[in-house]
């Protein structure tokens, strides 16, 4: 359910929200769905990228950074081990 | 035992996030294509949206303008009420001077000056005023307090000030007129601001009589607070306070009032 609302309000805030609080929405969601911050960036590229002003579309590009971030830290979380 | 938790399972793929993860992005992808392959239908579908978005964007900045509209305020209110505490402390000065002022100024026309230092800053029993030679003092002037009450006489001056000494000085000697049938006195400074006198007993002075000096007219300077008798003598000894408080003299009023003094108190300042 949680991952539903974040997924939303993180498409929502693109559109609505000043582009900083977006930024740090998708950081936090980004823990929750690891390609919500490819999604958002490129949700947001295809609202904002002018390919004659911008030399690459630079939100898809950081939303695939923190993506593979994001994942290189959830692997080596979860990938401890338990002792019992 | 050792059993490995969630071992080597990228998150992109584990079975709780796998929905979401593929349903952002396929929704993501979606748009983009829709923009590329339809972009009128892409940008009839967002108009409204953005539309929202601006309508919102405005009311935000407004929200958000109000706000700091309002610190601003607050900061000039705080400025305001600092600026407004100056003043009325300003106010309250000006008011204490006026007051001052006006009560010396009622009895006639003379030099006003400020008084720089009193009792016990000043020697006792005299006071120095912010009067001088430049201002057009003289040695021999009158000092009157608040309500045109004499405290002294000027006994020495420098360019810018002066000093004056008070009738309650220990080499003060003064004429003057006591009681109600106006006994003439020579009243002699005692010090710390009290002064004496000898009269017949016959004048009949009871404590509470007034003191005068000769000014225009009869000016009192202060008044009896205490007889001493002595049956064997056939005069009293008067103990008389000022009616001005050497130590609450802040303004004063110096004039030539013409009258001579038997002696004054002439020391450098």
């Amino acid at each position: 359910m949680i991952r539903g609302l974040l997924s939303v309000f993180v498409f929502f805030s693109i559109i609505f929200f000043p582009w900083p609080f977006t930024a740090v929405l998708v950081l936090i969601s980004a823990f929750f769905i690891p390609s919500l911050s490819l999604a958002a960036g490129l949700f947001a590229d295809t609202l904002y990228y002018t390919p004659h002003a911008d030399f690459l579309p630079l939100f898809t590009l950081y939303g695939a950074l923190v993506t593979i971030v994001v994942l290189f830290v959830r692997s080596r979380l979860k990938t401890g081990s338990m002792r019992g | 035992m050792k059993r490995t938790f969630l071992s080597k399972r990228n998150a992109l793929f584990a079975s709780t996030g796998i929905s979401w993860n593929v349903g952002v992005l396929f929704f993501a992808l979606i748009v983009l294509f829709v923009r590329l392959l339809m972009p009128n239908l892409f940008w009839i579908a967002f108009t409204p949206l953005f539309k929202s978005a601006n309508a919102l964007s405005a009311q935000s900045h407004f929200f958000l303008q109000h706000f700091s509209d309002a610190a601003a305020l607050a900061s000039k209110n705080e400025q305001l009420m600092s600026e407004n505490a100056s003043l009325a402390s300003e106010n309250q000065a000006l008011s204490q001077k006026i007051s001052s002022i006006s009560a010396i100024k009622d009895v006639s026309t003379g030099i006003l000056a400020g008084v720089v230092a009193r009792p016990p800053e000043s020697p006792y029993d005299t006071i120095v005023i912010a009067a001088g030679s430049d201002n057009g003092v003289s040695v021999g002037m009158e000092v009157f307090g608040s309500g045109g009450v004499p405290v002294g006489v000027v006994s020495t001056i420098t360019d810018n000030f002066s000093r004056a000494t008070l009738f309650s000085s220990p080499n003060m000697n003064t004429l003057g007129w006591v009681g109600r049938n106006s006994m003439t006195l020579s009243i002699v400074g005692a010090g710390a601001g009290s002064m004496n006198a000898t009269v017949s007993r016959s004048a009949d002075i009871v404590v509470g009589d007034i003191v005068f000096v000769p000014g225009p007219g009869m000016l009192p300077i202060g008044t009896v607070t205490r007889v001493d008798s002595d049956s064997s003598s056939p005069s009293v000894a008067l103990r008389i306070q000022p009616i001005l408080n050497p130590f609450s003299l802040s303004w004063v009023l110096v004039r030539d009032t013409g009258m001579t003094f038997s002696s004054a108190t002439s020391s450098p300042l």
